[in-house]
């Protein structure tokens, strides 16, 4: 019989063990593959929007295009309509059209209510032109034709229940405006969620750009035989340099590089995950593998006594992988298509909307998936093989009875002892480290070498550990209790290999939990130290406030003051001539009060005085600025200033760490009206004893915005704890896989347990152990082994997450936080993955029949 | 010479008498008036139906003695393992009834029939008798620990001297010779006073003389403790210690020996042997 038959026959033989390995590489590849084809499935859908949606060629201006999308002006670049006439005198050109295209805009409907999308895309509102129709089609009512009239895109329309001649109240910099809704119209492509209005052009210039005339960008479209390069040569010998020139292809190009960053994170934060899926799934494999060979090693030696060689036996066992890893990796592929979707759905959920219309599975996909998890599985494999190769011949005429046990040895001690040791050095050395990045490096150098460290250690740790679990957990259940540890602790390697499976997901849910609680101690911790003010006005998505919703709040009844805070783009030059950008924070005096900031010379409030302002810490010492010397300020789109450095701000903290501070009334001397920004944040302060009505009266103002939010401090503390524990909740819910693969391990071994031990179970039946008792028996078993992983994985974790955030107190994460409810939450249900895990393993022993269990022939 | 002689004595009636009665060989008054502890009646234990039909036991009748050594002979396939098992509640039968005492266990659920196995019986195996991961006391007091009783120390003691495991009590079975193995089986199976024991082969994994010795703990037992012991054996030898032997073939009792004789044993198997070729 060919290798192959045996080892396919094998295989089959062991169906439900294999199955269980098989889902551990399934999820792997299917994580791998899923993010592959939901990356692909996004290019796609971005590819043809900008394909439908692109001019031949895009003249913008050079400051700022459309792509820069929320100016701190609140009001995108433009210029007048004249540019469209040389473009369109310009040679090879059919036809150019200005436009109006603005993202600096919310819209609300008759409630209120924002109807722009709630996840990361735009509202984005513009111009109605022909041109349009390359991308949309009209569905109900006409295009807009006057100052009343606003069209709206279909998906929008639907899930707000907005109907023709709904009002729509578009705010923008330029003012509020109200339309009714003409028309509907709907992508011819999948748009991925972005709300789009349309105006006739006099209204959009007018109510978005503040003035009749003007545009945004110049679209302009090639004569037939006329390249798009050609083109973009001949508009700029036309029009000169001041403007940045795309053709389609670059417009798609940027466009993508936009979305890619977003794209990015994703990809590699799931591909970080099946990586952790693949590392837990090895030890599945591995120890899968290990007592199959054991559960075979008279088979084996039969074989060997026959006269197969070393290299047979030992091939027999990688073909049986490779059959594992592509059954498992087929699976994998196929239901990494089905994540793919899934994903799709929940990005749906958060307002990013995909069509399955666009899915797009490269032929690189199932390769990609099919390669990874075959030679993940082969790899995992080969060490059992090799011991499988090693079996003697003389094994076919012992008795087998139950295999050996396996004995954890003195050299597996030492180099765990050795990794760990090393590996909490580099913690220590980065806990200690004073700069961030060298680090970093030791907290990753660490992290690995403690992981790997506490993997090899783990069956000798499992004795002590077990014992001592037992002793709290176990005694309570009298003699079934103490078997269940003695049963836990006779194979310390394959305890400390399934308990290892359970530890890695369970050290990063305590890592980034310590991290996590941490992060929100530390700032409520810098909260309650360093800001003054009652209130904080600012919006979700980033976009300033408009002037209109600021004198809103300005009326509100019962404010002591409220402080205005906007950020300038400026290059500063050092009295030495040395230049750097920097964002400046241009607020009022009674900043001083909002947040207590500490000086290391100077005083703060003058630095709000005319011609002054302040500088940090770190960039006094860099560029050996003292207070009293004088910066060259050059402001985007303004005048150059000189400026006395009043006062040095001490660069310790999380809040406004390095900023410059200077005075609105000195930005607005050099910076023309139209291009000193909007307020980013407003802070605000009430009267003694009026902080209640202060912060209704406030809120009040806002219903007409919806796109801002005032908190208060303790609603900001709580934002700030949820914005974290949803953060933590996702990294909880990919980290779940990992631990689902960890449980299938613990299946694995307890069905493998039970079988092998089918002689012992059938003695204990016949002296009188009840089928309770038993199931009960191994239950605890489990529960013994999930507990050891977990104490393991949240002590490593823990030391993680301390190491963490001793080095990211140089980043201002001064105070640790360790979530100790979480910790014993995780602990605790770890005992109940143990009783899930034992489920069917307990359920099929207590169903083994007694006889077949000790019948000797 | 012989015919069945299964001669099954109704009634529970001698009972009561049953433990002063049991010395060895004594109390076995004419008439067969002896207790017994555990009884059969037209026991059958099939296997498949129709045409793959396999009767293992045929319509078996028997009574086991208290305070007896009965051994069960036969060659393999004779069902001798089988009525080991259905006797001891390990098997169920297809029809008939078996009695422990007056309890009907033919008819107990599998809860009541485990309690019954864990207070009342004891078991000898063949091999892999013992927990590896329990030592030798543990391993003794199993069956005790398990029902959740304290083992009564004074007859702990007593049947730990007896089989002379006294320095060995803290060793694991793999620290222990095979005959010393199945010395800590046979003192988990006193421990707990049984009222019955149940020996499968227990000496077949042994060397003679490790074999002898755990056949004399079994008589000693007997004699000197009381106890009620039913071996499944193929040697003639060990059979020689028991007080009373059963022949089976074909799934019926064909013969039965008292006081046998290692010899006499022989003999009587090269019979069956030699019928079983001529006929």
């Amino acid at each position: 019989m060919s290798v192959l038959k045996t080892s396919l026959r094998n295989f089959l033989a062991h169906k439900g063990r294999m199955a269980l390995s098989a889902v551990a590489v399934l999820l792997s590849v299917a994580f791998v593959s899923g993010t592959l084809v939901f990356t692909d499935t996004m290019n796609t859908t971005f590819d043809k929007l900008f394909a439908v949606t692109a001019s031949d060629v895009t003249v913008s201006p050079k400051n700022g295009s459309v792509s820069d999308e929320t100016p701190q002006t609140g009001r995108p670049e433009a210029f007048p309509a004249s540019l469209v006439e040389q473009v369109r005198k310009a040679e090879g050109v059919q036809a150019a059209d200005g436009d109006v295209t603005s993202l600096s805009v919310t819209v609300v409907d008759a409630e209120n209510k924002n109807v722009g999308p709630t996840g990361g895309a735009p509202t984005i509102a513009g111009n109605w032109s022909p041109e349009d129709l390359r991308s949309v089609d009209l569905v109900s009512g006409h295009e807009p034709r006057g100052p009343t009239d606003v069209v709206v895109d279909g998906a929008t329309a639907d899930k707000h229940g907005l109907k023709l001649g709904d009002e729509l109240r578009t705010i923008s910099v330029a003012g509020d405006f109200t339309a009714k809704i003409s028309g509907i119209v709907d992508f011819k492509v999948t748009n991925p969620g972005a709300t789009v209005v349309y105006f006739d052009t006099a209204t959009a210039q007018r109510e978005l750009l503040g003035k009749e005339g003007l545009f945004t960008q110049v679209l302009a479209e090639a004569k037939p035989g006329v390249s798009h390069d050609a083109l973009k040569k001949n508009i700029a010998a036309s029009i000169g340099g001041d403007y940045k020139l795309q053709t389609a292809a670059e417009a798609a190009d940027a466009g993508r590089e936009d979305v890619a960053g977003f794209l990015d994170v994703m990809k590699y934060a799931m591909l970080g995950f099946a990586g952790l899926a693949f590392l837990v799934g090895i030890f599945l494999i591995v120890n899968t593998f290990s007592m199959l060979v054991a559960q075979r090693t008279r088979e084996i030696g039969l074989m060997r006594a026959i006269g197969s060689s070393r290299k047979q036996v030992n091939r027999s066992v990688l073909v049986e992988a490779v059959l594992l890893g592509v059954v498992g990796s087929i699976a994998g592929v196929a239901a990494g298509v089905g994540l793919a979707v899934g994903l799709m759905e929940l990005m749906s959920s958060m307002g990013m909307e995909l069509s399955t219309r666009d899915l797009t599975v490269k032929w690189t996909t199932p390769v990609v998936g099919l390669a990874l998890g075959v030679v993940v599985t082969v790899l995992a494999a080969y060490i059992p093989a090799r011991r499988a190769g090693k079996v003697s011949p003389m094994a076919a005429l012992r008795d087998a009875g139950t295999p050996a046990d396996g004995k954890a040895g003195r050299v597996r001690g030492a180099i765990g002892l050795a990794l760990t040791a090393a590996g909490a050095a580099a913690l220590v050395t980065a806990a200690r480290a004073a700069e961030a990045s060298p680090g970093s490096l030791w907290l990753g150098v660490g992290v690995v070498l403690t992981l790997l460290g506490f993997v090899v250690i783990g069956p000798l740790l499992a004795g002590g550990i077990v014992r001592a679990l037992g002793a709290v957990v176990l005694r309570v259940f009298g003699p079934v209790g103490r078997m269940a540890e003695r049963n836990a602790l006779r194979n310390p390697r394959r305890t400390g290999a399934t308990g290892a499976a359970l530890m890695i997901g369970l050290a990063l849910v305590a890592s980034l939990s310590v991290v996590g609680s941490s992060m929100v101690a530390s700032a409520t911790d810098e909260l309650d130290k360093s800001v003054g003010a009652d209130f904080i006005v600012q919006s979700g998505t980033g976009q300033p406030i408009v002037p209109q919703a600021q004198a809103a709040l300005e009326k509100a009844p019962g404010l002591d003051h409220v402080t205005e805070y906007k950020w300038v783009d400026a290059t500063v030059t050092d009295p030495r001539g040395k230049t750097t950008t920097a964002d400046l924070a241009a607020t009022e005096p009674t900043y001083v009060k909002d947040l207590r900031r500490e000086v290391t010379a100077g005083t703060l409030t003058e630095a709000y005085g005319p011609g002054a302002m302040s500088v940090g810490s770190d960039y006094a010492s860099e560029h050996g600025v003292k207070v009293g010397d004088v910066l060259t300020l050059a402001f985007k789109g303004g005048e150059k200033a000189k400026l006395k450095v009043a006062a040095i701000t001490a660069d310790t903290g999380n809040v406004d760490n390095g900023a410059m501070y200077i005075n609105i009334t000195t930005l607005a001397e050099h910076l023309p009206a139209d291009r000193v920004p909007q307020s980013l944040l407003l802070l605000a302060s009430a009267k003694d004893g009026q902080e209640t009505q202060a912060y209704q009266a406030l809120k009040d103002a806002l219903a007409p915005y919806p796109q801002y939010k005032v908190s208060n401090q303790a609603d900001y503390k709580e934002e700030l704890k949820n914005q974290v524990g949803q953060l933590l909740n996702i990294v909880y819910g990919l980290l779940a896989l990992a631990i689902v693969v960890a449980i299938l391990g613990v299946v694995n071994t307890l069905a493998l347990s039970v079988v092998e031990r089918t002689r012992e179970i059938g003695l204990m039946r016949a002296i009188g152990l009840s089928r309770r008792q038993l199931r009960r028996m191994i239950r605890l078993e489990s529960v013994v082994i999930a507990l050891f992983g977990a104490l393991l994985g949240l002590g490593l974790g823990m030391g993680w997450g301390t190491a963490a955030q001793k080095l990211l107190a140089l980043e201002g994460l001064g105070v640790l936080e360790i979530p100790w409810p979480t910790i014993l939450t995780v602990f605790v249900g770890s005992a109940f993955v143990g009783l899930f895990a034992a489920l069917v393993p307990a359920f099929r022993a207590g169903r083994m029949n007694v006889l077949n269990a000790i019948a000797s022939e | 010479m012989t015919t069945a002689v299964t001669n099954p004595r109704h009634g529970g009636e001698e009972e009561g008498a049953a433990r002063s009665a049991s010395l060895r060989g004594g109390g076995r008054a004419a008439g067969g008036r002896t207790a017994v502890v555990a009884r059969a009646r037209q026991v059958v234990k099939a296997y498949g139906s129709g045409e793959t039909r396999v009767v293992a036991l045929d319509s078996v009748d028997v009574d086991i003695a208290r305070g007896q050594f009965t051994a069960i002979m036969g060659p393999s396939g004779s069902g001798k393992s089988t009525l080991m098992h259905c006797l001891a509640g390990l098997d169920t039968v297809t029809s008939g009834e078996i009695f422990l005492d007056d309890t009907e266990i033919t008819r107990l659920k599998d809860k009541k029939l485990t309690q019954l196995r864990r207070d009342r019986i004891g078991f000898i195996f063949q091999a892999f008798n013992l927990l590896p991961t329990l030592n030798a006391i543990e391993n003794i007091t199993l069956p005790m620990d398990i029902a959740g009783r304290k083992p009564d120390a004074e007859w702990l003691r007593r049947v730990v001297d007896t089989v002379g495991l006294s320095d060995r009590l803290k060793h694991r079975p793999n620290q222990l010779s095979g005959g010393q193995q199945q010395r800590v089986a046979v003192a988990r199976a006193l421990a707990a006073r049984p009222e019955i024991i149940f020996g499968d082969e227990p000496t077949g994994n042994l060397d003679s003389r490790a074999g002898a010795e755990v056949l004399g703990f079994l008589r000693t037992s007997v004699d000197e403790l009381g106890q009620t012991i039913v071996m499944v054996t193929h040697d003639p030898v060990a059979a020689s210690y028991a007080d009373r032997v059963l022949y089976l073939a074909d799934g019926r009792i064909v013969d039965e020996m008292e006081r046998p004789t290692a010899d006499a044993v022989l003999d009587r198997m090269k019979d069956f042997d030699a019928r079983g070729r001529t006929s």
